[in-house]
């Protein structure tokens, strides 16, 4: 199977061009040519994945300006594992889009754009070089923008494409210096770690610190974050297919691909624990503040990203590699069951509009249940225990100030999801008249989701079978834990407590929709509640602007006595320091 | 005193005097002229490492210097310009709106 699999990517192309060429030629059929592409994907990856082997394509010469020029494509467990979860995950959306954009006139676009996605990301998870990796990278970004700016009538949606393409050129540049700083001949992924390989400038570290460049570009993590959040402008079953699931994966997919080259590279793995850690909390606070329904859960991945690049930065990149999967069906399902709310809202998205209506989807609301559920950690019942614990326990072992935090962060995880489940879902609706039901459309939808909430409930057991398949692959693999296993409740215990906090301060007030001080109690409303510690802050920092901005007098002559005098200083110091 | 330190010892009287007159003038023209001998003070040193050195790239650098301070005076009268108008009184003290 890993023969054909080598070439899967080119899967979804016929569905593309027998529905770019308008065929079925009517318009409530539009994208059925399509719906052939992922299931196909799936059961090649997952033959491919039970038999095992691997098997490398190669064309030599094909990019000559390159060090390693040739075509590499390399199917082995790990590509199979990735394709198996993208064509999963794929399979279903498309078969969700069916329903959420049953009545869009552009549809036949949509699925033409969604076959080119799945084409990409595949050549991504198949590339055996740096040379195809950058071409699989930038196909996928370029499929995101198209799919992101898909409704490029409505405000903002070009603007939240192009940035996301602007975050992904920068890893997209990362990638192309690496690919041209290797020496000749190297570039396939598997051999980047040999001393040959590592002997371009800057060595072991530079290389790696560009590929994690790379990773951090494409899965939102650290400064590059910002494009993930406001790429919810897209159709959701593409914020739950590309923007959740499996392009923002991408990097930790990499980073996992090179982890003997990280595994050289000390002081970058450091920093790419540091940099998850941090994504991690810091994007979990500002799912809390958000007054988009989407954007709350895309900053929920941005921060499940970074519980997995903290993973594979302390050296564990099965445990990582393990939550990736996890993810991938419980995240898909969270925004797939707010896909179902949305569009029976008819589009909306704030949570203002949005209070109360998921108590009208029962598909919806027993998803988003069993994913939250998934995210916050539930043990034996859900799939996302597994997984974190398993991060969580390494980084403890390995790295502990990282361990702990990522262990302190569950209990925002357990705030942001809560805060989100019950103002959706618990609370009281305003408009009883707001949500609209269309069987017709919606069934695709509602069954879409079965498959996954399987997936995030079961997909932990599948641990220790992946860990065996895996471990020849990435050399010695820690030991995962056990299904119950004390840090483990521990954390469930905070994501509870979060959970049931949001609750409590959720259902109960009518107006609480962001956590955030200072905001407006109700519409047209001038009252604020600010805590006491916020005008403290306040007035703290108007008073030190206040003083420094006498500096500023706007008189020349004291600036260019200022300048001459630091000039001075700047001169002084360096005769004392020599 | 060799002549070397003649010239290095007149370069920095010269940008002394300069530096005294950029910050003690309120006039923008008397500024600007005060500006004119700094960089003529750092030309002069920049001459002298060419001698020193022998080498002609110093004396480029001097080149370029003369044409900067040609563009600069360029625009530093066209300020002093558009001072006047506004201004009755061309003092730099009074040109203070920006202050924060």
């Amino acid at each position: 199977m890993m023969p054909l699999l080598a070439w899967s990517w080119v899967f979804t192309l016929p569905g593309l061009l027998l529905t770019a060429l308008g065929v079925p030629s009517s318009r409530n059929k539009a994208g059925y040519a399509s719906l052939a592409g992922p299931p196909l994907l799936l059961l090649v990856a997952l033959a491919a994945l039970l038999n095992g082997g691997s098997y490398a394509v190669a064309f030599d010469n094909w990019l000559p300006f390159l060090p390693d020029g040739a075509y590499r494509a390399l199917a082995d467990p790990l590509s199979a594992l990735l394709l198996a979860i993208l064509g999963f995950v794929a399979t279903l959306v498309y078969f969700y889009s069916l329903g959420y954009m049953a009545t869009d006139p552009a549809r036949r676009r949509f699925f033409v754009y969604l076959d080119l996605f799945v084409a990409a990301m595949a050549l991504l998870v198949l590339a055996g070089n740096l040379a195809v990796l950058l071409i699989g990278w930038t196909g996928v970004g370029i499929s995101s923008f198209l799919l992101i700016s898909f409704w490029r009538d409505r405000p903002g949606t070009l603007s939240a494409g192009l940035q996301a393409l602007a975050a992904n050129a920068i890893g997209d540049g990362a990638l192309l210096l690496a690919a041209s700083i290797v020496p000749t001949g190297c570039g396939a992924l598997v051999t980047l770690q040999t001393p040959r390989c590592t002997g371009g400038p800057g060595g072991a570290e530079f290389l790696a610190l560009l590929l994690f460049v790379a990773a951090a570009a494409k899965s939102a993590q650290g400064p590059l974050y910002f494009w993930l959040p406001n790429a919810m402008a897209g159709p959701t079953p593409i914020s739950a297919l590309i923007h959740a699931a499996t392009m923002v994966a991408a990097g930790v997919y990499l980073l996992v691909r090179s982890h003997a080259l990280l595994a050289l590279a000390p002081e970058v793995s450091l920093a790419i624990a540091v940099i998850g850690v941090a994504t991690a909390l810091g994007a979990s606070v500002a799912s809390l503040y958000q007054t988009n329904f989407k954007k709350g859960i895309a900053y929920s991945t941005v921060a499940q990203l970074g519980y997995m690049f903290a993973g594979v930065g302390v050296g564990a990149p099965f445990a990582g590699l393990f939550h990736l999967f996890t993810h991938a069906s419980f995240k898909a399902l969270l925004f797939l069951a707010a896909g179902i709310v949305i569009h029976g809202a008819g589009g909306r998205e704030s949570l203002s509009e949005l209070r109360g209506l998921g108590r009208f989807f029962p598909f919806s609301r027993v998803g988003f249940l069993i994913g939250s559920l998934a995210l916050i950690g539930t043990p034996l019942v859900t799939a996302g225990s597994f997984s974190k614990d398993a991060i969580i326990d390494a980084a403890i072992a390995k790295q502990p100030i990282i361990g702990w935090l990522l262990l302190a962060g569950v209990i925002l995880t357990g705030l942001y999801i809560g805060r989100l489940f019950s103002i959706v879902y618990l609370a009281p609706p305003v408009d009883v008249h707001a949500a609209h039901h269309d069987a017709q459309s919606e069934r695709p939808m509602n069954w879409s989701l079965v498959p996954l909430m399987v997936g995030a409930i079961a997909f932990g057991w599948l641990g220790s079978w992946l860990q065996a398949t895996l471990a020849p692959l990435l050399g010695e693999i820690e030991a995962l834990p056990p299904p119950i296993d004390p840090r483990g409740l521990l954390a469930f215990a905070l994501g509870a407590v979060g959970f049931g906090l949001a609750w409590w301060y959720f259902t109960r007030r009518a107006e609480a929709v962001a956590m955030a001080p200072g905001q407006p109690v109700a519409e047209g409303e001038p009252t604020y509640r600010a805590a006491g510690w916020v005008s403290v802050l306040a007035d703290a920092g108007y008073a030190v602007a206040r003083s420094l901005s006498r500096v500023q007098s706007g008189g020349l002559p004291r600036y260019a006595m200022g300048s001459f005098i630091g000039l001075a200083l700047i001169l002084l110091l360096r005769e004392a320091i020599r | 005193m060799s002549s070397e330190a003649l010239v290095l010892a007149t370069s920095a009287a010269l940008f002394a005097v300069g530096a005294a007159g950029a910050l003690v003038h309120r006039h923008p023209v008397a500024m600007l002229m005060a500006i004119e001998i700094m960089l003529n003070a750092a030309n002069l040193l920049i001459v002298l490492g060419a001698r020193v050195r022998g080498g002609a790239d110093a004396e480029g650098a001097a080149l370029v210097v003369l044409v900067l301070a040609a563009a600069e005076a360029v625009i530093g009268l066209a300020l002093a310009l558009a001072l006047f108008r506004r201004k009755p009184v061309p003092d730099v003290d009074a040109a203070a709106e920006l202050r924060g």
